[in-house]
C-alpha cells in the first residue's frame, strides 16, 4: 500500500509539471532530465569537417574554442539569469554552469583551415581537410 | 538541407517500403529509432506581475518559430534550422529530431493576450502577465 503511494506520488507531479501557476511558488525548483549540455552533431564533406554544437543563450565573445591537432575543444560558461528580489524560480531545468567538450576530427584536417560562426544559439565549426585526403579524380590516359 | 529531418526522412521511407515487402526485423538495425519530436527544456520565474519562461531552442530562428495560445494552452513549436553543405555525411549525431514541441497549461491568474515573445541565439523568451484582477494589491487601512 505504502509503495504504491510512493510510486504514484511522483507521476502526480509530473501531472501538474506542465501546469504553471503563479501559486505554485512554493514548489522545490527541480530538475528534470535533460539532455546534456551543449549537444553535438558531426558530419564529413570530401572537403571538410563540420561541426555543429547545439548551445543556445551564449555570447559568442564566451565560447572557447581550440583545436590542437586533432582535437577540438569547445568550452564556454553559461550564466544563470538574474533573478529580481520579488522573482522566484519555480522550474529550472536549463543547464546553467561551465562546460567542455573535446571533439576528435580524423588526423586528416588541417587545423589553419578553420572557421566557427554562432547563430541561432548553434556553433557551426567548419575545419578543412587537407589537400592531400580529398578525393581526387583520376584520369585514365588511353 | 537540413541535416536532422533529410536523415529521418530517409530512414522513414525506407521503413514504409520495409513495411510494403515484408515484415522486417529491425533488431539488427545500427540505429535505434529516435523521437523526432523533442521536447525543449525551460525555466519558469514568476513575479508580482507575472510569469518568465525561457525555452531552449537551438537552431531555431524567427521563421522557422510558432507561438500558440489555445484558450489557457500555449503551445511552443520550433524546426531546426541547419544550413548543412549537401554533401554531408553526417558521423555523429546527439541530435536526430528537426523540430521541438511543447506545451503548457497557463493558469486563469496569467493573462494569456498580452504574452510577449523574444527570440535571441536559440532561447524564447515568453513574459507573460497576471490579468489586472489577480496582481497582488495592498490594502489601505484608514485609520478610524
Amino acid at each position: 500500500m505504502i509503495s504504491n503511494m510512493l510510486r504514484f506520488s511522483p507521476s502526480l507531479f509530473e501531472g501538474l509539471d506542465e501546469v504553471f501557476a503563479p501559486s505554485f511558488s512554493t514548489v522545490t525548483p527541480r530538475r528534470n532530465q535533460q539532455p546534456y549540455y551543449p549537444q553535438v552533431n558531426m558530419g564529413v564533406t570530401d572537403k571538410s569537417v563540420e561541426i555543429y554544437l547545439f548551445a543556445p543563450g551564449m555570447n559568442a565573445d564566451e565560447l572557447d574554442v581550440t583545436l590542437e591537432k586533432n582535437l577540438l575543444s569547445i568550452s564556454g560558461n553559461r550564466e544563470a539569469d538574474e533573478l529580481d528580489d520579488n522573482e522566484s524560480l519555480s522550474r529550472r531545468e536549463r543547464f546553467i554552469g561551465k562546460f567542455k567538450r573535446t571533439i576528435a576530427l580524423p588526423e586528416t584536417v588541417d587545423p589553419d583551415k578553420t572557421e566557427a560562426i554562432y547563430r541561432d544559439g548553434i556553433l557551426h565549426i567548419n575545419v578543412a581537410k587537407k589537400e592531400e585526403v580529398r578525393p581526387h579524380q583520376i584520369k585514365v590516359n588511353v | 538541407m537540413n541535416m536532422t529531418t533529410t536523415k529521418n526522412a530517409n530512414k522513414e521511407a525506407a521503413i514504409q517500403r520495409e513495411n510494403e515487402v515484408q515484415n522486417h526485423n529491425y533488431s539488427t538495425q545500427l540505429e535505434p529509432e529516435q523521437p523526432r519530436v523533442v521536447r525543449p527544456v525551460a525555466d519558469i520565474h514568476e513575479t508580482k506581475e507575472g510569469a518568465t519562461v525561457l525555452v531552449d531552442l537551438p537552431g531555431v530562428n524567427h521563421k522557422s518559430l510558432d507561438v500558440n495560445v489555445d484558450n489557457d494552452v500555449l503551445t511552443i513549436e520550433g524546426h531546426v534550422d541547419l544550413q548543412t553543405p549537401d554533401d554531408l555525411n553526417p558521423t555523429f549525431m546527439d541530435v536526430r529530431a528537426g523540430k521541438f514541441s511543447r506545451k503548457f497549461t497557463l493558469s486563469a491568474e496569467l493573462d494569456s493576450s498580452k504574452i510577449d515573445a523574444h527570440l535571441k541565439d536559440g532561447v524564447l523568451k515568453l513574459v507573460i502577465p497576471r490579468s489586472e484582477k489577480h496582481k497582488p494589491r495592498k490594502v489601505e487601512v484608514k485609520a478610524a
